[in-house]
Parts: structure tokens; sequence; C-alpha cells
């Protein structure tokens, strides 16, 4: 396998296609841990060599494929600071956010087939991580939804608000509410670091509302 | 014994927050695989009697006869704590159960215990066997010509020899039993897109009869093996054997919860039946020996095959589109919606079959006529709307060389928007055309071009 370097228009979409591939693999998951959709519509699928679930619902999985469409771009510009996934109870307060960090190293090349099976060894290992989350957090109450927030400057908002990438799938600017998590509690859950994405780190850590402990 | 290896365990399960199982815990910590369960066993017995805060979970392997289906069966299963009693309940005769598993998380599924085996296991590749007790003489690694030879078998033999993918369903106890009626009930609300796919995914399940003489059948989905692109690559012979045998295709969210087929994670003895297999399957017999262990690794199969099955149907779908012809469209600029595919399940013979008839339909009409060629001509007419619309088109007209009198010959006008936007199709079609007409005339002769100047 070729030698690809930062400059190679192919190691940035490289990048994202990893990141891309793992974050929707992580996202469904999530969705399966968290119990948002009932597990019926769940069904084992094969990535990084494990088994995970995966919905099989078309409108979902076109909404997850569409949102993660439209982040690839900012990912493969390293304009994307953090993919969020925010679960939200009835009233659309956040109940907990999945927090992805992302940050590429500037100068580092990818090269080898060895990386890359180290990089799944990684990204196994988060995924890993998310089935055991359980054990870390308290139980969401019933009749949660989800909504997927990525955190990125003012620019590229403003590129993505002018060209549409997915025709009828528009972004808008997160409410407050949405983002702001009042009394959060910070649960990391993994950190994983390797020559495509170093420097500071990618992290993926859990918010907690504590608000709801005082609730339930 | 020394009990630091509590200390140990108490730092994977609660500070790590791992999934401690008795293979891994004895890849890490060095010990037989015995040792370790009882390890697991004592910090458990030790950390509920301490009565301490944080709930443990555990999953246990149960192993024992029972009858199912009216047949004798030895079934391996691991299950979750709280399903322990019902299952040994049913078990004729319970020969082992122990700790497989201990963590602080309530797991939903099995998925999480295979992946944390998976990186110990790979790494200890070699002699991931060294701490477990069972001993085969005959399983040795294969020399690298028999590698090459076996892989060769293997392509041979139905690759719809689809292997359940019940990983779920596998954990008797590890997934409830009404989500198996669940899963079916939900998928049918679905369009019929994803019909196609549960049918796909709601395959055999594996009934095991395991006696001392080790007879085991497999079933097969019919669906399976016809849409497995494999199989209809190495023919109808395939199929035929598939057909043939004793097809049981059972709904599996039904069938699963009362066969539950067994688990057992001896990795060691996987090599040896997967040889057995492939020697079978070339016998035309109705008792197929199939591995039982680790049938986790064989969900992994059905699954690939899906992926590549779903990734094949996609393929296919986009090129039947680009194959569709446009509708003669006056407006350059609407993309025309092509009606979706009614068959998704095309296997590839068909889509073969019909390039071939194609391009025979062509050939014949080739060496019938005169020499044709395709000419770039332009042509203007008032579309609906009243506009002008001047469109090029290639356009074949047969010609011969004495005579230098074009024919237009609008059999086979294919008009493409000026944007090319499904210039694509026509570009496929009239390639597959140009290059029948490069074929079918030997000696090209550019016409000259005092043809043109001449008749009038």
């Amino acid at each position: 396998m070729a030698t690809l370097t930062r400059q190679d228009l192919n190691f940035g979409q490289v990048v994202a296609d990893i990141l891309c591939e793992f974050l929707e693999v992580a996202i469904h998951l999530i969705l399966y841990v968290r119990e948002i959709y009932p597990s019926g519509i769940f069904q084992k699928r094969k990535k990084y060599n494990v088994p995970v679930q995966m919905s099989c619902h078309p409108e979902l999985n076109q909404y997850i494929q569409d949102t993660l469409h439209c982040v690839k771009p900012l990912i493969q510009k390293n304009e994307a600071e953090k993919v969020v996934m925010v679960i939200m109870d009835k009233e659309h307060h956040p109940v907990e956010r999945f927090v992805f960090e992302i940050s590429q190293p500037p100068l580092l090349s990818i090269s080898s087939e060895t990386l890359l099976s180290h990089v799944e060894q990684l990204l196994r290992a988060m995924i890993l991580k998310i089935s055991v989350c359980d054990a870390v957090l308290d139980n969401n109450p019933p009749g949660c939804t989800f909504t997927l927030l990525v955190h990125t400057r003012e620019a590229a908002t403003r590129n993505m608000e002018k060209v549409q990438v997915i025709k009828d799938f528009p972004w808008i600017v997160a409410d407050e509410q949405e983002v702001h998590m009042e009394e959060a509690k910070l649960i990391p859950l993994k950190t994983m670091t390797s020559d495509i994405l170093k420097v500071s780190h990618s992290q993926l850590f859990c918010t907690e509302s504590q608000k709801l402990n005082e609730i339930l | 014994m020394d009990y630091l290896y509590l200390d140990n365990i108490d730092e994977f399960v609660n500070d790590q927050n791992k999934i401690v199982t008795y293979k891994w815990l004895s890849l890490t910590l060095g010990v037989h695989v015995n040792t370790a369960k009882q390890m697991l066993y004592h910090y458990l017995q030790q950390k509920r009697n301490e009565g301490s805060g944080t709930p443990l979970h555990a999953t246990y392997l149960v192993s024992g006869k029972c009858v199912e289906n009216g047949s004798k069966c030895h079934k391996v299963s691991v299950v979750r704590e709280d399903k322990l009693n019902a299952v040994k309940a049913k078990m004729d005769v319970t020969i082992s159960v122990h700790v497989y598993s201990v963590q602080r998380a309530e797991l939903k599924d099995s998925s999480p215990l295979y992946n944390t085996d998976y990186d110990a296991v790979k790494e200890n590749i070699k002699n991931c066997n060294k701490y477990s007790t069972i001993r085969c003489a005959a399983a040795v690694p294969m020399s690298s010509a028999e590698v090459q030879r076996a892989q060769e078998m293997a392509l041979v033999p139905p690759a719809g020899k689809e292997i359940s993918k019940t990983g779920l369903n596998e954990n008797t106890s590890a997934t409830p039993k009404p989500s198996a009626k669940q899963p079916a009930g939900i998928m049918g609300m679905f369009a019929s897109k994803n019909a196609s796919k549960s049918q796909e995914s709601s395959k055999e399940v594996k009934t095991e009869q395991k006696d001392d003489s080790s007879l085991v059948e497999t079933s097969k989905s019919k669906t399976a093996s016809k849409a497995n692109p494999m199989s209809n690559l190495f023919g109808k012979s395939a199929q035929k054997k598939a057909d043939e045998k004793p097809n049981k295709s059972i709904k599996e969210e039904t069938a699963a919860s009362s066969t539950a087929p067994a688990i057992m994670k001896q990795s060691q003895t996987s090599p040896k039946s997967k040889i057995d297999i492939k020697d079978e399957q070339s016998k035309v017999s109705s008792a197929l020996k199939v591995e039982s262990k680790d049938t986790r690794n064989k969900t992994k199969r059905p699954e690939v095959v899906d992926s590549d099955d779903e990734k094949m149907e996609s393929q296919q779908k986009k090129r039947r589109r680009i194959k569709k012809p446009q509708p003669d469209s006056s407006d350059d600029e609407v993309v025309p919606d092509s009606p979706p595919v009614p068959n998704v399940q095309t296997p590839s013979p068909k889509k073969q079959v019909k390039r071939e008839h194609v391009s025979h339909q062509e050939e014949s009409s080739e060496v019938k006529r005169r020499k044709r060629r395709r000419v770039l001509k332009s042509h203007t007419f008032v579309d609906e709307e009243g506009s002008f619309v001047t469109e090029k088109g290639y356009v074949s007209e047969s010609y011969s060389e004495s005579e230098e009198e074009p024919e237009p010959n609008s059999q086979a006008k294919d008009s493409s928007s000026l944007k090319q936007s499904f210039g694509k199709r026509e570009e496929e079609k009239k390639e597959k055309r140009e290059k029948k007409t490069s074929t079918a005339n030997k000696p090209t002769k550019q016409p000259s071009i005092m043809g043109f100047f001449q008749k009038k």
C-alpha cells in the first residue's frame, strides 16, 4: 500500500472515510445499548471483525448516513472539532451526550497495512467500550430521542448552509437548549491515539445530566 | 495459592470496566483455563459475600444433554445468570457449569463477549490452546500447499452453505425470547426492499445432534443460496446440491428459540471439523458434518455474504438504472427518475444473459446489412413547451463503400441531452454498438468528404 502524506488529496479522504464508518457503527451501537429504539429493529452485522448491532430501519439508517455524509467534508478539511450524539428526553432536554472529539495530526502520514490494522484494533476497543458503557451510566427515561450535532467553525457553517451537500437535508444551528446540559457529569469512556488521529487524541466521553437523578 | 489474582480481577472489572472472560483471563495471567474459571468463581463469591456497592453480572457456560424436537442432543450454551437455573432445569443431565465471564455491565447481547476475546486470541493465535485442556493429536497446522488446496476447494462447494447467523439466538438467555418474535413483526412493517434483506437474514438454524457418532445436520435457506453470487458463479451444480440437501428452512426467530444450537468456544477443534465439512459436502448425502464449535466464528460468514450480496445488489441496481433507455424527454435539465427496479434479487447470470442476447441481436443485424456507421447528427424539433430543442445524437446509418450515399436510418436513434446527465446510459449502449460495428467492419475506410458535395 502506498505511503500517503498529508499533501495527498487522498489522505484526508481516507481518514474521513474511516472516521465516518466508525461513527456510523458507534451511533447504531449507542442506539442499541441505550435502548433508544426497540432492539427488534437491530440486526447483527460485522465490522472490524466483530459483531455489531446495526439498525434495519430504512429511514433511521438514511438519516444517519445523510448526516455523516454532510459531516465528512468537514472532517476531510479537519474542521470538525467534535461530533456529539445527544440523547434527549420527551421534553427535549438533553439527558446524555456522547461526544466524539476528533483531531488530526498536521504532519503525519499513513502507510502500510499494519497501521490500519492497528487503527482497527483501536476502533474495536472503542466499540467494546460503548457496549459496556451502561455499567457507568444510569438508565434513561422512556421515550428518548436522539440528535446529532457537529461542532465546527463559523466559516464552515456558512458553507454548509450555502451548499447543501444533500438535497432537502438542511443543517441548522443547534439550540442552546440542546447543546448545554445542566449539571453535567463527565464520564470519560475511551481515548484513542493513533498516527492518523494524534496530537490531541480522539476521545469519547459521555456527559450525563445529574438532574435526572433527582427527578427519578 | 496466593490471592493476588483477586485484586487483579477486581482491577479489571471495577476500575477498567472490562469484561473478564475466563479465556481472556487465562491468556492474560498465563494460567490454565480451569484455574481461570476457578479464579472467577472465587472472585464472584467473595464479592457477593461482601455485598459491596457495585453490582456484578456474570455469564455461565452450561453444557448437558437434553432432548429437543424428539432427538437427543448435547447442548452447550452461554447463559446469563438470571436464566441459569431455568436452563439447567431444562437439561436431562447437566455435565458442566462454570463461570464464563464477569463484568459490571448487564450485557444485552453476546457480541461484546466475542469482542473481548478477539484481540487476546489473535495475539496468541499460534498457541491459543496453550492453557486449554482440549487436545487433538491430528490438529496440526497445515502446510501452505494444503492451505491453498483447501481454499480452492472451499470456493467450489456451495458457498451457499450458509451457517446460521444466530449468534443472537444461540445465546438462549442472553437475548430474551419475546424479542425473537418481535423482529419478525417489526421487519414486516418495513418496505419491501428491506423485506428482501430480512429474508436473507432470516435463515437457517442449525440443529445439532451430537451423539457419540456426532451426526450434525444443517439447514439452508433457498433464498440465501440463490441470492448468493458465489454460488451462481460456480453454477448450477452448486445450486442443485443445495436443493438436494434437506432444506429445513425454518424461520430463525421462532425456531431458534426452540432449537437453541450450541456454542462452544473451543477453537481448537474447529480446524478439524472444517476439513470434515469440505469432504462431506462433495458427497451427496443428507447428513452433513458441520462444525458445531465456535459458532461465533461461523456467524461471521453469513454476515460477510450478506454484505457482499447487498453490495452486489446495489451495484446491479445501479447498472440496471444505467442500462434503462432514457425516455425521450425534451427537458434537458430534469433528471428523470428511473423507475424503481422491481426485482432486487436479480442474480448476475440474468444480466449477463441479457447482455449476450442484446449483443447477439446486434451482431446478426450487422452482418446482414451493409456497413453501418454511427454519425453524429443534430436534430432540431419543437418540444411540448413550444421551444426549439436541438439534440445531438448518434444515428447509425448504413452505407456502402461504393456509393457514398449515406442512407439515414434512424432505427437506433438515441437522443442524448447536451448536458449528458444521463448520457452514461447512452454511451454504454453506443459503445456496445460501436464495438459491434467496429468488429463487424473489417477494413474501415473513412468516407470521402467529396460525397457530401456530390450528392445534393
